[in-house]
């Protein structure tokens, strides 16, 4: 669905049927240069499965509009403003990656909108090499190539699709290629409230880790689930794009913390 | 361009689409020989058919084994993802319809294969879509032709039987200047000569029968989305932007953007239509494409061998490949083809038609037969076989004459195959000289 955010028109998936603000809602954000495709297997069943479902495009990025935002703390002050602008008063926030950031900004900026926070494939920082961040400057799309090669683990690498007949690789080099990866990139790498907001943080925390990260490093994703105090679940096999690499793994998980607190199994 | 993983061309040939871990250490593919899978509960059956995980219910639409294939192929051209189907002919016919309803409009090359010429210009037009025809590089007469209800531009990277070389990115480029994807057949070439995406196309075709299976053991076909080419953006498509019914109002470029021409294919013509292939048929295929590109190596170098020699022989009146350097199209195919342009070729012999005849007949290695691409050296009077439903302008046009010997060069020993075609000249030079 669109909804008119800061005036401008924005998009959210809401997993295949009608958004209805008085069930319990799920919110997935996406990581750097993606969209709400890299949450294609895990919003649907939420939605077909007794919750609303928004998987917003933040601005400038797929099908939303407006100008790339140019840090996490931005991108978590416009989730808050995209959540009121849906009508919700309380959601679930899932992070993937650079999106569990902004969920660290939208918990530091606006706890009241918050039931839970989960993040995926993620850390407390993400620093980003500063040869990818002039690759992308330069070419989203060369950028992009560089950084799924390090983003998808081995299976996906040798071809593997939890789709058959699709290569995931190619799906997120093509939505990375037209979004504003550097923006995204810069902000990721500058970001630095992370530890500060693991300790104001009151909601349950759940964090996803893959074991064979490359781009947000298992250890550091376990070092700040301790910070957090963070219920940590590892998948192992899989890279840094769980979602897509390991959509029922963490689909699964996603759903044993969320339905207890919703009493939905 | 967009890569699907690290792994080079020649390893993913072999290894993209299969881990062995997942199916008990078997090396090979295995072949996946069932119509149905079971569900593990009703949830996860509800699941499966929402569409909120991946995975196989039945295989008329999915296949383990041939969800291999199609992954290995869709790597290998480059592409967002690939639907295998049960032929060539059936690829063509399902990626027409998935873009084209009643009153709609494709503009095809004339220099195409005799059957897709047929289905464009008879069997798609029953359905109430129209085909104008237009020479393939003829930057004018295409821009010409163009119209409000234009869906798609059709050409194939080598045309067949005239080899032509259809000029991918001036093609690609008119037509995106009007919001409409360009569609290649690329049998003749295998992505190990030319991946139409990275030239600017946006779906790429294939009869899997030939090069890529190789060895002239199964029939299939291929069709690539290259995942690139904006459906909303063309404003062309509601079908891939507008709710569709069948499916709880799923509107495919929302919820699949790269894919949602492959995972329409896939939801509707899969399943509507069910031109599948078989898995027995994919694994065979798969042992082809394994070793595709030492074939196609073997082919081109065979090709252009015996061409050299064709041209050296009093009873071939002309010959014909595409990058050879008296064809017009030898620039574009030394850019386009940097590793050659395929293993098909063309020849005149002495005494026309009857010449023909007596040459072909006459051979012994080479197999006289309607099929290209084979590891084996192929023969074919075109004229008289696969575009004889064609009225003569529109062979003309195709680029066929009557004395035309079509030949789909193998890997053989090339000195073999030059004894071979020794024998058959000195036939054709017997029924010229009676005459």
């Amino acid at each position: 669905m669109y909804i008119e955010v800061r005036g401008n028109r924005t998009y959210a998936a809401t997993g295949g049927k009608d958004f209805d603000s008085n069930l319990p809602t799920v919110m997935f954000v996406h990581g750097s240069g993606l969209d709400h495709r890299s949450w294609a297997l895990q919003t649907r069943w939420f939605a077909y499965n007794g919750y609303s479902v928004l998987a917003p495009d933040l601005p400038g990025h797929s099908l939303s509009a407006g100008d790339a935002l140019q840090s996490i703390e931005e991108m978590g002050a416009w989730l808050a403003d995209f959540i009121r602008a849906a009508g919700v008063g309380k959601v679930h926030a899932i992070g993937h990656s650079q999106g569990f950031l902004e969920v660290l900004e939208l918990a530091r900026q606006a706890p009241e909108l918050l039931k839970s926070i989960t993040g995926v494939g993620t850390a407390g920082a993400i620093p980003v090499n500063p040869a990818l961040i002039e690759a992308a400057r330069e070419s989203a799309g060369a950028a992009a190539e560089m950084l799924l090669m390090w983003g998808f683990g081995s299976d996906a690498q040798y071809g593997i699709s939890a789709v058959p007949g699709m290569q995931p690789i190619a799906i997120g080099r093509q939505i990375m290629a037209r979004n504003p990866l550097h923006a995204d990139l810069v902000a990721c790498s500058e970001y630095r409230n992370g530890s500060e907001v693991a300790k104001t943080i009151e909601v349950p925390s759940q964090l996803i880790l893959a074991r064979k990260d490359r781009l947000t490093p298992f250890k550091a994703g376990m070092a700040f689930a301790t910070e957090l105090g963070a219920n940590v679940t590892v998948i192992e096999r899989y890279g840094h794009m769980l979602p897509i690499e390991a959509p029922r793994q963490t689909l699964q998980k996603l759903r044993e913390l969320i339905g207890p607190l919703e009493n939905v199994k | 361009m967009s890569r699907s993983s690290y792994l080079k061309p020649d390893t993913v040939a072999l290894h993209t689409g299969y881990v062995p871990e997942s199916d008990h250490g078997s090396r090979a593919v295995p072949v996946y020989q069932t119509t149905s899978y079971v569900f593990e509960s009703v949830s996860e059956g509800s699941s499966l058919f929402n569409v909120e995980q991946g995975g196989h219910i039945y295989s008329r639409i999915t296949n383990p084994t041939v969800a291999v294939l199609e992954q290995r192929i869709a790597a290998l051209e480059g592409g967002s993802g690939a639907i295998c189907t049960a032929s060539g002919m059936s690829a063509l016919f399902t990626i027409f319809i998935t873009l084209c309803s009643a009153g709609d409009h494709i503009i095809s090359a004339t220099q195409i294969y005799g059957s897709t010429a047929t289905l464009l210009k008879h069997t798609i037009k029953r359905l109430g879509i129209e085909c104008s025809f237009v020479p393939v590089n003829d930057e004018q007469a295409l821009r010409d032709a163009i119209q409000d209800n234009t869906k798609l531009v059709f050409c194939e990277s080598i045309g067949n039987p005239g080899l032509e070389i259809a000029d991918i990115p001036r093609i690609g480029a008119i037509a995106h200047e009007s919001g409409i994807p360009l569609v290649v057949d690329a049998t003749f070439a295998t992505p190990c000569l030319n991946r139409p995406i990275d030239h600017g196309a946006d779906v790429v075709v294939h009869s899997v029968t030939k090069w890529m299976g190789g060895h002239g053991v199964a029939i299939g076909g291929a069709i690539v989305d290259g995942g690139r080419f904006d459906w909303e953006k063309s404003g062309r498509f509601p079908e891939l932007t507008e709710p569709y019914a069948p499916f709880h109002g799923m509107r495919f470029w929302e919820e699949f953007g790269p894919s949602a021409l492959a995972m329409k294919m896939r939801a509707e013509s899969m399943r509507d239509v069910g031109a599948s292939m078989s898995p027995h048929n994919a694994f065979l295929i798969l042992q082809g494409i394994e070793t595709l590109s030492l074939r196609m190596k073997q082919h081109v170098s065979n090709a252009k061998t015996l061409l050299e020699w064709l041209q050296q022989q009093d009873s071939v009146t002309w010959t014909n490949y595409p990058d050879m350097e008296s064809n017009p199209s030898h620039e574009l195919a030394a850019s386009l083809f940097p590793h050659g342009a395929g293993s098909m070729l063309c020849f005149g012999v002495v005494g026309g038609r009857i010449g023909g005849a007596a040459f072909m007949d006459s051979l012994e290695l080479a197999s006289n037969l309607a099929n290209v691409g084979d590891a084996r050296t192929l023969v074919l009077h075109p004229a008289s076989t696969t575009h004889s439903r064609l009225t003569e302008a529109d062979m003309r046009a195709a680029g066929i004459s009557a004395d035309m010997i079509r030949v789909s060069v193998g890997i053989e020993d090339v000195g073999d195959i030059k004894a071979d075609f020794a024998r058959g000249f000195k036939a054709a030079q017997r029924v010229a000289g009676a005459a």
